[in-house]
């Protein structure tokens, strides 16, 4: 035997009519952000490690640098910053380039 | 053909599929923006704009949904967060929804031979909100009571009492 439906359920669902749509769809629609570009950003990393690489290759003192020397190099000596910061300049552009190259290799969206 | 819930939300998640989400709307908008619309005492224009900050919500969250609940019981948790959010927001809402709910008038308490009836609409109106969301999750739209305490994020004890004394305050107030 059914039990009699409760008069405020039955109310309620009677009361519970369609909302028709008038243009809310399209609306929620044209406010999403749009379709991120998944390939732009890698390409934009990629496209800065190849003009960094060109002006590494053209202002760098590939041919002057100097000889290392470590024993120099751990007596502290005044000409420590001469001999190493033409090596750390490199070290740390040609690091960079790297870490740029490997990162827009590995970009997952 | 028609598409499961779970495949429009995987073709959104797998491609951002606008045409997918634009589905899923069309299939909730219409009991959201009711709930919204009742929640806010009849002011449509901040139900449709807490419907459709709802949807973006869920646009921007839907990798976070686990299919553990029904996608409509998610979408009302949020819409509800929404709701709350705007009650926080608008002092002129905050101030009506955080006191007590409006004495219920002297014809309908007093006069009992009155015929003035108030509609459904109007005596939802005079239930606090927490009575108001149980009772439309629920006997509405159809919402276990779990499912409801999910959405509200409280104690299942407290949705049963809530919807109790929200059906009993009704009967009251409809003279049923």
């Amino acid at each position: 035997m059914n039990t009699p439906e409760d008069p405020i359920d039955a109310q309620l669902r009677e009361e519970n009519n369609y909302v028709e749509d008038g243009g809310f769809n399209a609306r929620v629609i044209n406010a999403l952000p749009r379709r991120q570009r998944a390939w732009l950003r890698p390409v934009i990393l990629l496209g800065a490690i190849a003009i960094g690489s060109v002006l590494a290759i053209r202002w760098l003192p590939w041919g002057n640098l100097p000889a290392l020397d470590l024993s120099a190099s751990l007596s502290f000596d005044s000409q420590l910053s001469q001999l190493w910061m033409p090596w750390m300049v490199v070290i740390l552009v040609v690091a960079s380039l790297v870490w740029g190259l490997v990162a827009a290799l590995q970009w997952e969206d | 053909m028609s598409f499961t819930d779970a495949d429009l939300i995987a073709r959104v998640l797998a491609h951002e599929d606008h045409h997918a989400f634009g589905e899923l709307v069309r299939r909730y908008q219409s009991p959201m923006r009711a709930f919204l619309a009742r929640m806010a005492r009849g002011d449509s224009h901040l139900a449709d704009d807490l419907a459709q900050e709802t949807f973006l919500k869920a646009w921007r969250k839907l990798n976070t949904f686990r299919g553990d609940a029904r996608f409509s019981t998610w979408l009302f948790g949020i819409a509800f967060n929404e709701f709350r959010s705007a009650v926080r927001a608008r002092k002129e809402i905050a101030t009506d929804e955080l006191a007590d709910p409006p004495p219920e008038p002297q014809t309908a308490a007093t006069d009992s031979n009155s015929r003035l009836r108030l509609d459904l609409t109007e005596a939802l109106k005079r239930l606090n909100s927490h009575e108001r969301a149980a009772i439309l999750l629920c006997c509405q739209n159809g919402l276990s009571h779990e499912e409801a305490a999910q959405v509200l994020g409280c104690p299942l004890g407290t949705v049963k009492t809530n919807i109790l004394r929200g059906k009993e305050n009704l009967k009251r107030q409809l003279s049923l």
